[in-house]
């Protein structure tokens, strides 16, 4: 099936809020006011990032958020390169990250001089985790507008466990690898305000209890004992958003710490495994790919040509869905309400 | 125009520019979380909105469901803090 899309960047007909003009090019590309804000909300992010690393704390200065991709282990290097902080790289395995993704990890974090710790959840509680979000509408679509449902819970656990280890740490800033568009320009830097995010959360939350399970409750919230306890909240700064970089620099950047890229991901990840089947949970029900947002910010900004943007989306290697559904254990009838292969064939449509 | 109507004029403007909502569709008094308009990122961008638009510094403390839990409320916080700040 061809998808209409953008000839500028590569929005599709598909994505919220669309038009396009007689040229084909869309009402965002068309907006002369999206790009400048951006940069102004870049430019903001920097002063206010200037001035938060002002100073320095003990033990650590950031706790950074290191799946082992690319853009991850940028972050790290920028932590410690540019801005001389002494950080903890924290990693959630979710059980899906490429073998190579852990080779990268003790790479970079040993070319860098960093401590780092793993933590690794119920692989039963994350897989059921996944099927929920693949199977039932657990978070609101203006969420998915910019991330697979799957790929926001494991990124959710990620957020809360960093959350969670900054608080009993007294760690004052967590850092990601989120680019624009993964994230608002106006989210660069945040309070990680955690009771005053909680409302917006509940709801998702409560969905996925009656979906999962009570063990949601103890990987997606923070107890009050510790919350109790808090002077003041940390920020989450996505310092790669204040980078004006194109992929091949930051690869680059990255093999010098002797990070290499791992097979068996798809064009639009460098370290999960997962993200082949969250890819296409989302492209199945939305009609557009969850990285398009992501992927044209970066062709507007010039950092990425629109072939390039497009051979990333279109790198989804379809003939590995049904070992992650077998991974996910996911059962004949949600494959087939997911459109996968099963025997016999069930009919429930999600 | 009040203060407060000023400000909820431009949070409403805010609003259904970044959350490709009409503004028929904005209930004024109810949260906009309860309403499925926004997420947690979306307080975050009200948040960076209000501190930006108003120059206005939104401490800890007033991150509260009593300041930010509807427009209304919302637009009734900044304009306090507009007319005495701190």
């Amino acid at each position: 099936m061809t998808v209409v899309r953008c000839q500028r960047c590569l929005l599709s007909a598909g994505f919220p809020g669309i038009g396009f003009d007689t040229s084909g090019v869309c009402n965002v590309c068309r907006d002369a006011t999206v790009l400048a804000s951006l940069e102004k909300a870049i430019a903001d992010a920097r002063d206010q990032v200037s001035k938060l690393f002002a100073e320095r704390h003990k033990p650590y200065d950031a706790i950074v958020c290191n799946s082992g991709g690319k853009d991850s282990s940028y972050t790290l290097a920028l932590a410690v390169q540019k801005y001389g902080l002494r950080v903890l790289s924290f990693t959630l395995d979710n059980g899906f990250l490429a073998p190579k993704a852990f080779e990268n990890i003790q790479r970079v974090t040993d070319a860098l001089g960093v401590e780092q710790i793993t933590y690794r959840p119920s692989i039963p509680f994350f897989r059921r985790v996944i099927r929920a979000t693949s199977t039932l509408p657990i978070y609101r679509e203006q969420t998915l507008t910019r991330i697979s449902a799957g790929c926001n819970a494991c990124i959710s656990l990620v957020n809360t466990m960093a959350l969670r280890i900054a608080l009993e740490k007294e760690i004052p800033f967590i850092l990601a690898g989120f680019t624009l568009g993964q994230i608002p320009a106006n989210a660069i830097v945040f309070r990680n305000h955690y009771r005053f995010l909680e409302d917006s959360r509940r709801e998702s939350l409560r969905r996925l209890t009656d979906a999962v399970g009570n063990e949601v409750e103890y990987y997606y919230t923070i107890p009050d004992a510790v919350l109790d306890r808090v002077a003041t909240y940390p920020h989450n700064i996505n310092l790669l958003c204040l980078e004006h970089l194109r992929e091949d620099e930051i690869v680059a950047e990255v093999a010098k710490l002797g990070w290499r890229k791992p097979v068996g991901v798809d064009g639009c990840s460098s370290n999960c495994e997962l993200n082949t089947f969250n890819n296409y949970v989302h492209e199945r029900r939305f009609g557009f790919s969850p990285y398009e947002l992501e992927l044209s910010i970066l062709v507007r900004k010039g950092l990425m040509s629109r072939e390039e943007a497009l051979r990333k989306v279109e790198d989804n290697p379809s003939e590995r869905l049904a070992c992650l559904a077998d991974g996910l254990g996911l059962t004949n009838e949600e494959r087939a309400g997911l459109g996968l292969a099963t025997a016999p064939p069930l009919g429930r449509m999600v | 125009m009040s203060a407060e109507d000023t400000v909820r004029t431009a949070l409403l403007e805010f609003v259904t520019r970044s959350f490709n909502v009409a503004e028929k569709d904005v209930r004024l008094d109810q949260s906009l979380i309860d309403q499925g308009i926004i997420d947690s990122f979306g307080l975050m961008e009200i948040t960076a909105f209000i501190e930006q638009q108003f120059a206005l510094k939104v401490r800890e403390q007033d991150m509260t469901r009593e300041a930010f839990g509807s427009m209304n409320k919302m637009a009734r916080f900044v304009a306090s803090r507009i007319q005495a700040p701190s």
